[in-house]
């Protein structure tokens, strides 16, 4: 399937067609970021942007992205100055990781809101974030670091 | 001081080639898991661990696993802190079988205790000889330098980097330099620069931007399959037999492994490994029978106290069961999981000269090694376990699992093999936190203390579980008090009478640690009756506890005193809808923690937490935020404990499948965490679990407080 890829024009092998397009990313085209976290929609780890909306790899297939604009993690913060989107500033700046597994769905997950809804409120803000779980506890970490992101992404800078 | 003196060491270090590298004496461990640990480190363990490299950076071979506990940022502040060289110029490796002499598992909070002053005496004997060496290359005496950050300055101004002072020589220290070095960067009451400092866990730009494998998964090697494991869905099941016939029209299907109990897939793609076990005609074996009931009925406290003492006595007053008693409580903890956001996941690989190398995040990389060598009968010095950041463990990654599955199919398929577990597997494959029942009557003295204490329980085990025991070792550890399940069992308060008893029961189910041990369960049982007690009396909950605190327990009276204030208790009243609560203990006599949570319960509501506090003393600390973060992560697992998490078991099989099931806290449910570190000027001790001690029960006394009716059963969904 051809597909936009972190800015790049890409194809995935027919033989992973119907393959979960987490696999793709992480097997076929060496991405780190996407992670596996339940195979079944019900954790975030897996959180990649279609089309710049949030949205789980592992309930994707390549046919569902054809011809589609697909970034993940890596390819978030290309073009920014310091190659990293201002959520990752913020996420860094709140020393938000503790094992870090989980924070590939935060992190793309609250862009995404960010990107669509700028001035997002706490109930916008709980639906998205809700659905990402974290069980090392970072979640007041994360509040922290999103109302510091949407600050610096509604100020423009 | 010896330079280039052992063979093994420059392996380590990577000058020798090939081979892979190999120290002696693991040995003894491999019948036992998790128990006997091996042995205190030593400074012959301790010289290993650290050197100056030649491109001018101190190397730190951490023999502690990081599973997000931040261990290895804290050991590169305490390197730093002690030889003066930048905390830039230091750096960490995660363990590795091959890198470092056996150490024990990364588990109770040890590591800096345990770990951190023989790391500090090593840096010491480092600095030590950094210095000499300096002052041989610019002749002056080494008296007159003094540590730059990336070097020396001599007092003539002449300076030497670091980069100079390593050049074609690494710098390594023995055993004689890291034993009588004396270190200061852990002494408390010391004006520290790099020990103190807040600092983010290693590899976080990684985390945050994935631009460098640092996991498990994140490991691909050429030629790489995947397999996976079939396990039964029944608990206590087995698998009879496996058809593949319908696997091989999947496309990428390579085939069935079978070697005793084991059974697995190995497929070219990860995507064709779902369709295949879904192809898979198995036939199981397992009654079905085991259910909550089943195993609610053995841990009735009830019925074995109508026989007589428990069988493990802690305290040993008598207590007459026909007393009257102000407080007279059953209390129940269900089973839990550990849910690490990371399944296990592990890749093996045999090298051409037949030795095996395996990639695998786990609290112990030595016991996989010790597992894996034992089970494919290979020499322990012909495997090579790399240890990776892990994404999060919990106590649940101590065993070899994933790693023994991925070694068996490497050999089968002759080539590298990764094996990630489901979130199923990780649900059901894996031990649970213990459940518990608990027995508390307590009758309050004239003068507002504590007359009687008689706590009675029935728990699960923990260290002698039965997922790492077979049955021989089953039956000859049955005799012996479980240490995990009766952690945080004794009570910090004072009592006239006390009498502390329990019993581990083999459950049908394995059961094995998880966070904190018997602390978390133990300690929100004691939390709850001492509350009971203190509305009994009428009197406040934090007033009360601080008044019956055992006089050797200044530390836990000093974070009770701390919390009131941080979370002004003193104004907090119940009103509409709001309650407070309070709960602190010890965790494992070395650090102190007491937590006040407000609740927030709107009519027919479920109770929301809306606030939470937390003083907290675990010594000096080495990095307040990792340190805080860990606290967070803490007062997290006690709001799972006290309100979502519980673990089901119906028609023997374990309900969970995914995170769909078993609900944890999520965002919205955590409200704004505020934390006071004190006791700073005690030696450091740990801070991984302890103030799991107090959270949970913080949380459900203030619905207490609310509700005016004690909770006796976790979790409370209202
Ligand atoms: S891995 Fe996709 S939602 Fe959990
Ligand atoms: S940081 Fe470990 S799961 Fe979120």
């Amino acid at each position: 399937m051809d597909f936009s890829l972190n800015g790049r024009r890409v194809a995935s092998p027919p033989a992973m067609d119907d393959d979960p397009l987490l696999y793709v990313l992480r097997d076929h085209f060496g991405l780190n970021g996407p992670k596996f976290g339940c195979g079944v929609g019900a954790c975030g780890a897996c959180t990649v942007h279609v089309d710049g909306a949030a949205q789980r790899a592992c309930q994707l297939t390549p046919r569902d992205v054809k011809g589609r604009t697909v970034v993940t993690l890596e390819g978030l913060g290309s073009g920014r100055p310091d190659g990293l989107h201002p959520v990752q500033r913020a996420w860094i700046d709140a020393s938000v990781p503790q094992c870090g597994y989980c924070q590939n769905g935060q992190i793309m997950t609250a862009a995404a809101l960010l990107a669509a809804d700028p001035g997002a409120g706490p109930a916008a803000a709980a639906a998205a974030m809700d659905e990402v779980v974290c069980r090392c506890g970072t979640q007041a970490r994360i509040r922290q670091a999103l109302s510091k992101a949407q600050a610096v992404i509604r100020d423009g800078s | 001081m010896t330079e280039l003196s052992r063979r093994s060491l420059l392996k380590a270090l990577g000058w020798a080639t090939g081979g892979i590298i190999v120290f002696g004496g693991a040995g003894g461990a491999r019948a036992f898991p998790t128990f006997p640990y091996r042995g205190a480190p030593t400074p012959e363990d301790a010289a290993v661990w650290l050197s100056l490299r030649p491109g001018g950076e101190i190397e730190v071979f951490s023999p502690r696993a990081e599973f997000g506990q931040g261990i290895a940022v804290a050991l590169r502040q305490i390197v730093s802190e002690e030889t003066g060289v930048g905390l830039e110029f230091v750096r960490c490796r995660l363990p590795g079988t091959g890198m470092i002499r056996p150490a024990r598992a990364t588990v109770g909070s040890d590591s800096i205790k345990d770990f951190g002053p023989l790391l500090a005496q090593a840096a010491a004997a480092l600095a030590a000889a950094m210095r000499a060496r300096a002052a041989t290359l610019i002749g002056v005496p080494a008296e007159s330098l003094t540590p730059s950050g990336d070097g020396f300055k001599a007092a003539s101004g002449a300076t030497v980097t670091l980069s100079r002072l390593a050049k074609g020589k690494p710098l390594i220290i023995d055993e004689q330099a890291v034993a009588t070095a004396e270190p200061h960067s852990l002494r408390p009451g010391r004006a520290h620069t790099v020990v103190g400092q807040a600092q983010p866990t290693d590899d976080i730009d990684a985390i945050v931007t994935a631009t460098r494998p640092i996991y498990a998964d994140d490991i691909r090697l050429p030629d790489m399959v995947h397999g996976a494991a079939i396990r039964p869905e029944l608990v206590g099941g087995r698998i009879e037999a496996a058809d593949d016939t319908a696997c091989r029209a999947v496309p990428g299907y390579l085939g069935l492994h079978r070697d005793g109990d084991f059974i697995a897939v190995l497929a070219e793609r990860r995507g064709a490994l779902r369709p295949a076990l879904a192809a898979l005609e198995v036939t199981t074996r397992g009654d079905g029978k085991v259910d909550d009931a089943t195993i609610a009925a053995a841990l009735d406290v009830d019925a074995a106290l109508a026989g007589g003492a428990l069988e493990h006595v802690l305290e040993s007053d008598d207590m007459d069961p026909a007393a009257d008693y102000d407080v007279d409580l059953t209390l129940d903890v269900p089973m839990a999981g550990h849910v690490p956001m990371e399944p296990r996941t592990a890749v093996a690989r045999f090298r051409d000269d037949g030795k095996l190398e395996i990639w695998t995040g786990t609290q112990d990389a030595f016991f996989a090694r010790a597992v894996v060598a034992d089970e494919l009968h290979l020499d322990e010095d012909d495997v090579v376990v790399h240890g990776l950041r892990t994404g999060g463990a919990f106590g649940g990654k101590t065993l070899c699992t994933v790693e023994l599955e991925a070694a068996r199919l490497a050999r089968a398929a002759g080539r590298p093999v990764k094996v990630q577990w489901s979130r199923r597997d990780e649900f059901a494959g894996n031990f649970q936190r213990q459940p518990s029942r608990h027995r508390i009557r307590a009758r309050l003295a004239p003068d507002g203390g504590i007359d009687a204490w008689w706590h009675a329980f029935r728990a699960g085990h923990v260290i002698f579980t039965s997922a790492a025991l077979g049955p021989i070792l089953q039956f000859a550890t049955s005799f012996v008090p479980d240490m995990g399940s009766k952690r945080g069992a004794l009570p910090p308060y004072r009592a006239r009478r006390k009498r502390i008893e329990f019993e581990d029961v083999r459950l049908p189910v394995p059961t094995g640690p998880w966070r904190g041990l018997g602390a978390g369960p133990n300690s929100w049982a004691i939390e709850t009756a001492i509350d009971a007690l203190a509305r009994q009396a009428n009197r406040d909950p934090l007033a009360f506890r601080v008044g019956a605190i055992a006089a050797d327990q200044p530390r836990l009276a000093a974070v009770l005193r701390q919390v009131a204030t941080l979370s002004n208790w003193s104004d907090r009243r119940p009103d509409a809808g709001r309650g407070y609560g309070v709960a602190c203990g010890v965790y494992k006599g070395m650090s102190y923690a007491a937590v006040v949570a407000e609740v927030a319960m709107a009519d027919g509501d479920a109770p929301r937490v809306s606030g939470l506090w937390c003083a907290h003393d675990c010594g000096l600390v080495i990095n307040p935020d990792q340190v805080r973060a860990q606290i967070e992560g803490n007062l997290v697992w006690g709001l799972g404990m006290a309100l979502h998490e519980r673990l089901e078991v119906r028609d023997g099989r374990i309900q969970a499948d995914s995170h769909a099931d078993y609900p944890l806290p999520r965002f919205s449910d955590v409200p704004a965490i505020d934390i006071a570190l004190i006791g700073q000027e005690h030696v450091s001790s740990g801070a991984g679990e302890t103030a799991i001690v107090a959270a949970s029960a913080a949380i459900t006394n203030a619905i207490s407080a609310l509700t005016g009716t004690t909770i006796t059963r976790l979790p409370y969904r209202g």
